[in-house]
């Protein structure tokens, strides 16, 4: 007999995501998850002026915040045929770039570290030997003996002091953490510096986009202004600060992150092999060095993988009716057609209809309709999108730059390729992509700089900002590569304003129910065969879905 | 026979002027201050300050139209019966009788016969009534959001304005729509002022400069009828 | 668990002390933490001893409605660091988005703390309570927002709406609303209550009015509309560097357009701060390096509410919903002006022609009287 347990909420990451499992002989049998918080902006967006549709989608997420506003403003300026300066692309791929590293590194230290780091457990580590490895693993300089030891002094009197504050009723002491009390240390350490690193690497969006979290953008291009000869507009002085936040965004990256991501990975190889899942992969593609329109420019190739098949990438369309399409038929939603179609996004429909239990309540009816997430589907195909999709698309696709750090970190650990398609691939993928991104940064910095050089100071086009000159109807589709995956915002524009607006999100796509096919999504599927030692502590669940790391908000919107 | 009736005494005249006066400043400063002009100045920000003037105007003469508001209203206690307060608020049937019969005349232009009030008619006193509530509109949200730029008292009285409406963007959108109204009015009123001269032909024009009206004798004989509201 | 075997919690002082800071070490902090809210030096008394005599505050920071914006603007405040207001000065007893424990577990935190703390505990609150469909729109651990929201603030002594969302509803709340998302005051009465609104609030905002809750144990002064009066008193526009500009009527009348280049004010280009009360111009964002209008885009009026339907952000007039996104009160004013023009004309006409006979009296009297005097 199995025994359904209840994660709710699952906590360290972004919004309101419940977990049911059934465990059968210490393993997961079954799985559902369910978001369980809808704010319906498609329907709010329908009548407004397309101009500001980038500002409310801005707000469908905080944490992966400016995404969406870049992928809105490249729907509006794909309906509208605009074509950004290089400048504002440059800015945008910055930004972008500012945003993945941020992301990444927030999620590693202060959502996920704590599933494979022993916060407790760090205090018991000697801070010379704890100093010894830190050195031999980077060549980051805080690293002393002394530094270590005040960290564990200082924990240890917050630990004293009786208020556990963010670190009450932790899973601590868990039979399934492995790491030794020097590696937990470094964890804890790292946790606190990268805290503070964080706030630094977003002053990038402040300059180009006046704050973060939340940047502006603009239709058309930026709004920041090139001035190279004038105190208020981008010039010397704020590319000298974006270019030193983007070389100590490199640095921390290079040896803090994968340094630290590596140490730990060593000790949970096992999860080489769990949490898995489907094996299917998309990337849409982004980061384009020559304008959008230039796919083969883009520095995340795009491409489909099914059933782990890396010899044979698909290519994708998101204009195709048949080829994205959501369904509802386990989700909290009615389509006009009924339960049983699927719906391109340039036709979606976002109507809710709640048919769960009454609150309060203990489970959710999982025979049937379980959350607010409706279940995109890729030519019929479930498919994980993230880093791990990234990473693989891009290995696949033979570029020299994947292969160098993804081969390296393999023969690091001593693991297979295959041993990519997991947990820990999924988690090592982030950190991999980062080593990159970190680098491309700064060339699109490289780019922006000798653009201006040659005189090009343009940054917005505002030929067709003016509603006036635009046609009676117009269609429209963003797409990007948010750090946790493949995102596109479709839209329909009739006499100036939003007629429809839909937002495939790459949580959705990950966190969704299954289909009507029965077809399980990412999670759900990774979820499978996952060893679960202690059913009122289900630390392996939170790995496993953490190392998606989710975003509610941004899922169902 | 005309008789000549002093029926607009000075401080109503005064007041009627400057009244016109700021208002024509009012609106055409608060366009402005909505969609100012694209300026092209060699010279520094710091040595210009024409949308400061703008504002100056529109707030000064906001003050005088406050204050020449408030001062109008005092005097409809305390003038002539002309100017009396019971001449813009209904209070009485007949009051109501009458801005029917002048709706009748004046607009669906069913009984061909001249008016006979001396004063303002019925319908013309209510209109003024309702300007005036739009007048206290006008005020509330403009010095409400006044309040923001000033640390005087006086302004600080209306600071409980914005947070009615939520915050300074609503008040100051309600504050632009309201202007419309004002132009309206205007451009009904003065149409209506000659044409009451055209076809009564008593001096409605220049009443509002001299003082000055000339009203049948026979008038007098029914005057009681003629004042909506009569003590 | 660890906590419960423990004696009484140490004060900030005790803890300023274990970690090897000097006294005056400790009364430099108090400083510039006083000068930081704008306190009078004589305040500063009241500090050290609040410092000296208080455990960590406990905090409960609920989220509902959200996309967790604020909580990522509070983690990016740069004095205090958000290391040391979790490590030293409030016990965080329960976020979503930072504690270690889930489920039960997180459930459980929480519970403690609004026992053991009743009465004494911060309720913090992101994002907004949804009313309809008996508020299943925002259910966590299978109770509704609104559930726990009740449940929650019965036992705080403070509560503080984070953000738009918790202020004012926000995004979600914007036309048609169709969760009916609902703002935290409106849902809670009897109990202080501390908006601070903004999409999201400027970091060190957020820990402003944390560090003046803890220190002084009591709420700060608030406005009209009860936001803290230190950050929310001015107008962007009153504390605006590109006011000069404004002044001298000198605008940007496109981006990117010359006077964008030279930062020109970008009123006309829809620029809310004339009506946007935020400390924005004054503490900029993210340590200071910016805030919108200095990187080129106007303000958006995020912290003002129902910004979203308060007119399009390019625009200075606001659209009329049902009248196509175009039509603003002047495009209405202009057609109503039109109109009656055509009525005056109308009017004219119509009087010359039914009025006909009494105007040939008056011009029949009026020749009679010329003849009169001309005999
Ligand atoms: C007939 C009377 C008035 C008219 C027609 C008028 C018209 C206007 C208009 C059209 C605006 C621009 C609104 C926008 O930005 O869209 C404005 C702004 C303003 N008006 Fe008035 N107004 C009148 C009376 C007043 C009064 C009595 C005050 C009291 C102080 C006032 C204070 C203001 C203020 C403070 C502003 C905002 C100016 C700024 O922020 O720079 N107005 N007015
Ligand atoms: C901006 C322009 C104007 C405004 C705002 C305005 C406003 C007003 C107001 C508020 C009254 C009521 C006076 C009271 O009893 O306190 C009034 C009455 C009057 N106004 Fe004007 N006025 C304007 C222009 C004119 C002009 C151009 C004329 C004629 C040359 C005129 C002639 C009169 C007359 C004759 C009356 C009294 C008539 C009656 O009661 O119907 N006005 N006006
Ligand atoms: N899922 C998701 Fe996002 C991301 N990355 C966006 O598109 O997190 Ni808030
Ligand atoms: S107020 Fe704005 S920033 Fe804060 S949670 Fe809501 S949408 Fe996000
Ligand atoms: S840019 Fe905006 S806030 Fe600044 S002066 Fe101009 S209108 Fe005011
Ligand atoms: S948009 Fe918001 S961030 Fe400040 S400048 Fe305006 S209040
Ligand atoms: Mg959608």
């Amino acid at each position: 007999m199995s025994t359904r347990i209840v994660v709710d909420p699952i906590t360290r990451i972004e919004g309101h995501l419940r977990i049911e499992a059934d465990i059968e002989n210490g393993k997961i049998k079954d799985a559902f998850s369910s978001g369980t918080m809808v704010r319906l902006l498609e329907e709010i967006l329908k009548g407004r002026d397309p101009k500001d549709a980038w500002a409310f989608v801005g707000r469908v997420c905080g944490v992966c915040t400016s995404v969406h506003s870049l992928t809105s403003v490249r729907a509006v300026e794909d309906a509208l045929d605009i074509v950004v300066p290089p400048n504002a692309e440059m800015v945008r791929n910055i930004m972008f770039c500012t945003q993945y590293m941020h992301d990444h590194v927030v999620h590693f230290y202060h959502l996920h570290a704590m599933d494979w780091v022993d916060v407790v457990n760090a205090l018991k580590a000697d801070p010379k030997k704890t100093s010894e490895l830190a050195q031999s693993i980077s060549h980051w300089p805080k690293s002393s003996p002394g530094y270590f030891s005040d960290i564990q002094t200082r924990i240890k009197k917050f630990v004293e002091s009786g208020q556990l504050g963010i670190f009450a009723n932790g899973y601590w002491g868990h039979p399934a953490y492995k790491l030794p009390p020097e590696v937990n240390l470094i964890g804890l350490a790292h946790y606190l510096e990268a805290l503070e690193w964080q706030k630094e690497i977003v002053k990038i969006h402040a300059i180009f986009g006046g704050k973060n979290p939340h940047p502006n953008y603009l239709v058309g291009g930026m709004a920041c202004a090139i001035g190279i000869d004038d105190v208020s507009g981008i010039n010397a002085e704020r590319l000298a600060l974006v270019g030193q936040l983007l070389q100590d965004a490199k640095e921390f990256v290079e040896q803090v992150y994968v340094p630290d991501l590596m140490a730990i990975a060593s000790f949970y190889k096992d999860w080489g092999a769990i949490g898995g899942g489907l094996g299917n992969y998309l990337v849409y593609g982004d980061l384009p060095t020559n304008g959008f329109r230039d796919m083969a420019s883009f520095k995340f190739p795009a491409g489909a993988i099914l059933n782990k098949d890396l010899g044979n990438i698909q290519e994708v369309d998101l204009r195709k009716d048949e080829e994205v399409q959501e369904f509802v038929t386990n989700s909290w939603y009615e389509y006009r057609e009924g339960k049983t179609v699927g719906l391109h996004p340039w036709k979606g429909e976002s109507k809710v209809n709640y048919n769960g239990p009454k609150p309060p309540f203990e489970h959710l009816d999982t025979a049937k309709e379980y959350s607010y997430l409706k279940t995109p589907r890729w030519n019929g195909h479930a498919m994980e999108v993230g880093p791990l999709a990234r990473v693989l698309v891009g290995y696949a696709r033979g570029r020299e730059d994947f292969k160098a750090v993804v081969d390296k970190a393999l023969t690091d650990l001593k693991v297979p390729v295959t041993a990519l398609f997991s947990t820990l691939g999924r988690t090592a993928a982030r950190g991999l992509e980062s080593v990159l991104i970190a680098q491309w940064g700064l060339e699109f910095f490289d780019q922006l700089i000798s653009n201006i050089k040659n005189g090009d100071t343009r940054m917005a086009e505002m030929s067709k900002f003016d509603p006036a000159t635009w046609p009676a109807q117009a269609l429209g589709v963003g797409y990007s590569e948010a750090p946790r995956g493949a995102l596109a915002h479709w839209i329909n524009i009739e006499d100036q304003k939003i007629a429809n607006y839909q937002l495939v999100v790459p949580t959705t796509w990950n966190a969704s129910p299954r289909d009507g096919k029965g077809q399980l999504s990412a999670y759900e599927s990774a979820l499978l065969n996952t060893p679960v030692a202690d059913e009122k502590q289900p630390l392996e669940i939170l790995r496993t879905v953490h190392s998606f790391d989710p975003c509610m908000a941004c899922s169902v919107h | 026979m005309l008789r000549r009736v002093y029926v607009w005494e000075l401080p109503v005249r005064f007041y009627h002027w400057l009244n016109a006066l700021v208002m024509v400043a009012l609106v055409a400063t608060g366009f402005y201050i909505a969609d100012p002009l694209a300026l092209q100045s060699q010279r520094e920000a710091t040595g210009k300050f024409t949308m400061g003037w703008i504002r100056y105007i529109h707030f000064a003469a906001a003050y005088l139209f406050f204050f020449n508001f408030l001062a109008r209203i005092y005097w409809g206690f305390v003038g002539n019966k002309f100017a009396n307060w019971k001449q813009f608020i209904p209070v009485s049937g007949t009051f109501f009788k009458e801005m029917w019969t002048v709706i009748k005349m004046d607009v669906l232009m069913m009984k061909n016969r001249e008016h006979m009030s001396i004063g303002h008619n019925a319908l013309a006193g209510f209109t003024y009534f309702l300007t005036f509530i739009l007048f206290l509109i006008q005020c509330l949200t403009g010095f409400g959001l006044y309040a923001a730029m000033s640390d005087w008292w006086f302004p600080q009285l209306f600071a409980w304005v914005p947070a009615l409406f939520g915050g300074d963007i609503l008040t100051r959108q309600i504050h632009h729509w309201a202007m419309w109204f004002f132009i309206l009015f205007v451009v009904i009123h003065i149409y209506l002022v000659f044409y009451h001269d055209y076809i009564e032909g008593r001096g409605e024009i220049s009443s509002m400069g001299g003082g000055w009206k000339f009203i049948e004798e026979e008038a007098f004989e029914k005057e009681h009828t003629h004042t909506p509201n009569p003590e | 668990m660890i906590h419960e075997t423990l004696p009484s919690p140490p004060t900030y002082y005790e803890e300023v002390e274990r970690k090897g800071y000097s006294r005056r070490e400790f009364m430099a902090f108090v400083t510039t933490m006083a000068a930081f809210m704008g306190l009078e030096n004589s305040a500063i008394g009241q500090v050290v001893h609040a410092l000296e005599t208080k455990s960590r505050v406990p905090v409960i920071w609920l989220h509902f409605q959200e996309c967790t914006c604020c909580s990522e603007s509070f983690i990016r405040s740069s004095h205090p660091i958000v290391a040391d207001i979790l490590l030293d000065k409030i016990s965080l007893d329960y976020t979503e988005t930072l504690m270690a424990a889930s489920g039960v577990q997180a459930e459980e935190a929480m519970k403690h703390t609004m026992e053991k703390y009743r009465g004494e505990y911060i309720l913090c609150v992101e994002g907004s309570v949804p009313t309809g469909a008996d508020g299943v729109y925002c259910m966590i651990g299978g109770k509704t927002s609104l559930q726990i929201l009740e449940e929650a603030a019965a036992g705080a002594k403070a509560v503080i709406a984070w953000g738009s969302c918790a202020s004012n509803g926000c995004v979600q709340a914007a036309r048609p609303n169709p969760t009916n998302a609902t703002p935290i005051h409106k849902l809670l009465k009897g109990i202080p209550l501390i908006k601070v609104p903004g999409c999201p609030p400027i970091g060190e905002v957020m820990a402003g009015v944390i560090v003046h809750l803890v220190t002084f144990g009591k709420i700060p002064e608030l406005d009209r509309l009860g936001r803290p009066k230190a950050f929310y008193s001015k107008r962007v526009h009153d504390s605006c560097y590109r006011r000069a500009y404004y002044d001298a009527g000198l605008f940007v009348e496109s981006f990117d357009d010359e006077n964008a280049k030279k930062g020109y004010c970008l009123y006309k280009v829809g620029c809310k701060g004339p009506s946007t009360y935020n400390a924005c111009g004054v503490m900029r964002w993210n340590g200071g390096t910016s805030f919108p209008i200095q990187a080129g885009h106007g303000c958006i009026g995020c912290s003002e509410e129902n910004f979203w339907d308060n007119g399009r952000f390019y625009e200075r007039a606001s659209a009329f919903a049902g009248f196509g996104i175009e039509a603003n009160a002047d495009t209405l004013g202009k057609a109503a002006l039109a109109a009656t023009g055509v009525g005056i004309a109308a009017h004219a006409i119509a009087t010359n022609v039914r009025k006909h006979k009494l105007i040939a009296g008056k011009v029949q009297e009026g020749k009679i009287s010329e003849k009169e005097f001309e005999s």
